[in-house]
């Protein structure tokens, strides 16, 4: 309201063209309303997130409750058995919990050091032109839609790494790990660099100062005062990789089983995501299968949501900690 | 540690670090390369003739006269190729004579009888022409080619015989001398193995050619044509001409993959010299001439996707991705707006956040059971729609798991309007309203705008959420908005996995995930342009 006059001590001046700079207080008053209206208003719109998410965890929720009331969680949790279509139907979403696991882990042990190692070079070794033409390259990355990836994934890399590597099938943990992980580098890398370029010049220089190479600069001084934003940066990688379904469905191979020995990444996996993908369409609507793909659903998304209070946690802490120095 | 030992790590460090950036510079062109170097192929290719039969039956493309004046070029030589294949076809397969010959006794039967031959002149002289008959039959069924030209011997020596002379029986001697000619060349004991041999090249052919133009016209539009690119078809030539197969070298080890010419698989016989002449006629058969089928883009498929395009999958693409857009983006930039302007850093605005960048981390395949459980079985049905897959519920899918992107993009574009920029209106006497509508989304529109193109090219990728909400991998184009319809990421998902056709078409199927990819890639090199446009005006003046 601090644009407009409302000088009550001065009369109305009669404008030649019938307007009055001075408003009535009625106006006044109409003013006010719409000004809070309008903020409630918008304050309603913008909710709309907040109403998003609570109706995305209501829904799904909603959906799985007859499984998660009907089965006992600890056997959804710690069974191996899954044969939701057979006469006594069992629901043990281990393996595909560790399937998920697995090729998470897997992505990220390839993933995390290219990917901050990228990011240290973006923002400290090289000159803003030549980081200018290389973010295209992080940005198409990015911007590659999974399906894509997936057909790479199915097309492309398993035929090659049968005929290469003698795999008795293409389509496996590793492949899934492999094209996995390109999905997660360009989310590595735009977090981490940004927290790496939030450290400040100073404690670079003063490094340098102390006769410090660039490599001790960076190893010992950079990196550990990112060390907040580069654990989110991981974090968040990790997030696509679990959520993510195209190319773990089509890339994996959609076995449910926990591979033995545990290291052999060239045993076919399940994960969550490509179960629920796989096995929604070919259900009926309101069976126990049905439900308990809500509930994997759910299992994904507490999941999520953990990871993500977890990533803020860090985000959060490294703008703190580099707000102080 | 000593001076250059730290001096050697420090330059190794930077090598690994420009190593991992070069990797990924690999990594894309390893991802994109060959799948836009396949993928290209689905529009500029080698056509041939049967293709350009293909375009005219299907839709009316190409000048008629020109086309059939190029079939009947190719007939030429395709005719002397069936010619071949029958003449090789009798020796294996005799029940061409076998049914000739039955045929010549009915006639000779018939002719008798009409001729008023009746009682014991009848049956003796039909016993008569049975014999030979049989005798033939025999002939036809041996495998012993002396046992065979004895008995045609034998059948000669009644040439003239008063029982059968001037009847159709005389044909007999003329049907045995045939016989005789085409066992000359053909070693009988291969016949089972020839027959195999046969109906594989013939079969082989028939994909190369196309169904023969006597033939009834196959039900499915995929086998009412040869081969109709030029790849495909060398593929099959390869194919005619060496026989693969897999050949055990000595027991225990892996078999081994092997070529066999199949001229000499058929040496001596009347199809030796049918692949050499396939080959050196090939130009004249297929008559390849290059293409750009730029209606790759427009057409529909047929079954499959076995030849047509993508068009069906791009339109529904669009109407999912745009119509996601109109309901995202007055949420999403009003949303930014409050966040930016309104809000004042509280509780409420922490909550807003967090459920923000919570959005943004829900997986795509969760958005899909959100989506199923919310928009197909609730809201729709709320409001008196039908409750199944449609693409409204899948617009809406998507337009609640771009709202984050759409957000973010928006705040940041608003929030680099220059505050200069807002204070002049202000101080001008507008409200903060007509400040924000008049000024500052103007300035920050372009920005904004990116942010849309950013939205919709994340969109028009996303697949997990619309498996359940409203795609699907047949159909027509959508006559509503509350029907299923085809899109290009559900479509390149079926076409590398689901469906077992694919597999034959390589090209279609790249040429699919290509236009996916290089629609995105344009999106988002728009957006990158447009970013870069407005970094450099609000950093230059």
């Amino acid at each position: 309201m601090e644009n407009t006059i409302t000088n009550r001590e001065t009369e109305p001046v009669a404008d030649p063209s019938g307007l009055s700079l001075v408003l009535t207080p009625l106006e006044d008053l109409t003013g006010f309303l719409l000004h809070h209206l309008g903020r409630l208003l918008l304050l309603l719109i913008t909710s709309s997130s907040v109403i998003a998410v609570f109706l995305i965890f209501f829904f799904v929720i909603r959906e799985s409750m007859p499984f998660l009331k009907e089965h006992d969680m600890v056997e959804f949790l710690t069974s191996k058995q899954w044969y939701p279509e057979a006469d006594t139907p069992k629901f043990g979403a281990l393996s595909m919990i560790v399937g998920s696991a697995y090729v998470t882990v897997a992505s990220l042990i390839f993933a995390v050091p290219v990917g901050i190692l990228a990011a240290v070079f973006l923002s400290d070794i090289v000159s803003f032109r030549i980081r200018e033409l290389v973010k295209p390259v992080i940005e198409i990355l990015a911007a590659i839609p999974s399906v894509a990836y997936g057909f790479f994934a199915v097309l492309v890399l398993a035929p090659w790494l049968q005929n290469k590597f003698g795999f008795t099938t293409g389509t496996n943990a590793l492949n899934a790990s492999i094209v996995l992980s390109i999905m997660a580098l360009p989310t590595i890398i735009s977090v981490a660099e940004d927290s790496i370029s939030t450290v400040g010049r100073e404690l670079r220089e003063a490094s340098y100062g102390l006769g410090a190479t660039r490599f001790e600069t960076i190893f010992k001084v950079v990196l550990p005062t990112a060390h907040s934003g580069i654990i989110a940066a991981v974090i968040l990688g990790m997030m696509r990789a679990i959520g993510e379904t195209m190319v773990v469905w089509m890339a994996s191979g959609n076995a449910a089983q926990i591979p033995t020995p545990w290291w052999d990444l060239s045993q076919s996996v399940r994960t969550m995501t490509a179960s629920i993908a796989g096995e929604m369409g070919e259900t009926v609507k309101g069976s126990d299968h049905y439900y308990s793909l809500f509930a994997t659903g759910v299992l994904l998304l507490v999941l999520i949501f953990a990871l993500n209070i977890i990533s803020e946690y860090f985000l959060v802490s490294a703008k703190k900690k580099l707000g102080k120095i | 540690m000593k001076y250059n030992t730290r001096h050697i790590l420090n330059k190794i460090f930077t090598v690994v670090t420009a190593a991992s950036v070069a990797l990924m510079i690999v990594i894309l062109i390893a991802v994109l390369g060959p799948m836009i170097w396949r993928g290209s192929s689905a529009v500029f290719f080698k056509s041939t003739v049967e293709f350009r039969k293909m375009q005219l039956d299907l839709h009316r493309r190409g000048d008629k006269t020109e086309i059939d004046d190029e079939i009947s070029q190719s007939e030429v030589y395709r005719d002397f190729i069936y010619h071949k294949i029958d003449a090789f076809k009798k020796g294996i397969n005799t029940d061409y004579y076998t049914d000739r010959v039955k045929k010549i006794y009915r006639q000779f039967s018939k002719e008798l009888q009409y001729n008023g031959i009746k009682g014991d002149e009848l049956s003796r002289r039909r016993k008569f022409a049975r014999g030979i008959r049989r005798d033939m039959e025999k002939a036809f069924r041996s495998l012993n080619k002396a046992e065979i030209l004895q008995i045609i011997d034998n059948i000669n020596k009644f040439k003239g015989d008063e029982r059968i002379a001037n009847t159709k029986a005389v044909e007999f001697f003329a049907l045995a001398d045939e016989y005789r000619k085409t066992i000359k060349n053909f070693d009988l004991s291969k016949r089972q193995q020839y027959a195999q041999a046969l109906e594989e090249v013939e079969s082989l052919v028939k994909q190369l050619l196309g169904p023969r133009s006597n033939e009834p016209l196959p039900a499915m539009i995929m086998d009412r044509y040869g081969a109709t690119r030029l790849d495909l078809a060398n593929e099959l030539l390869g194919k005619i001409i060496w026989k693969r197969q897999w050949v055990q070298q000595s027991s225990g080890k892996p078999m081994i993959e092997e070529k066999i010419c199949r001229s000499t698989q058929f040496a001596g016989t009347e199809l030796e010299d049918l692949f050499p002449y396939i080959e050196e006629n090939f130009d004249k058969i297929t008559i390849p001439r290059f293409t750009f089928y730029w209606q790759y883009f427009i057409d529909d498929s047929t079954s499959g996707h076995y030849f047509g395009g993508v068009g069906p999958e791009i339109l529904g693409t669009l109407i999912l991705t745009v119509l996601a857009m109109v309901f995202v983006f007055p949420l999403g930039v009003i949303s930014a707006a409050y966040l930016v302007e309104c809000a004042s850093e509280n509780m409420v605005l922490r909550i807003i956040r967090m459920c923000i960048n919570t959005l943004a981390g829900v997986p795509s395949i969760v958005f899909g059971l959100f989506g199923l459980a919310f928009f197909v079985l609730v809201f729709i049905p709320f409001f008196g729609g039908p409750s199944k897959p449609c693409i409204l519920a899948a617009s809406l899918t998507l337009a609640v798991l771009t709202l984050p992107v759409m957000i973010r993009a928006s705040e940041e574009a608003i929030r680099s309007v220059p505050k200069t920029y807002k204070e002049a209106s202000l101080g001008l006497g507008a409200s903060q309203f007509r400040t924000f509508v008049k000024v500052t989304l103007p300035a920050a529109l372009p920005g904004i705008l990116t942010g849309v193109i950013l939205s919709l090219s994340r969109v028009a990728g996303e697949t997990a959420p619309i498996l359940f909400t409203g795609a699907c991998a047949f159909g027509s184009v959508p006559k509503s908005l509350f029907s299923q319809t085809r899109t290009l990421s559900y479509g390149s998902y079926d076409i590398a996995v689901g469906d077992k056709i694919g597999m034959l078409v390589p090209h279609n199927q790249y040429g699919m995930v290509v236009t996916l990819v290089l629609l995105i890639i344009c999106l988002n090199a728009i957006a990158i342009f447009f970013r870069a446009k407005i970094f450099r005006r609000l950093k230059g003046h």
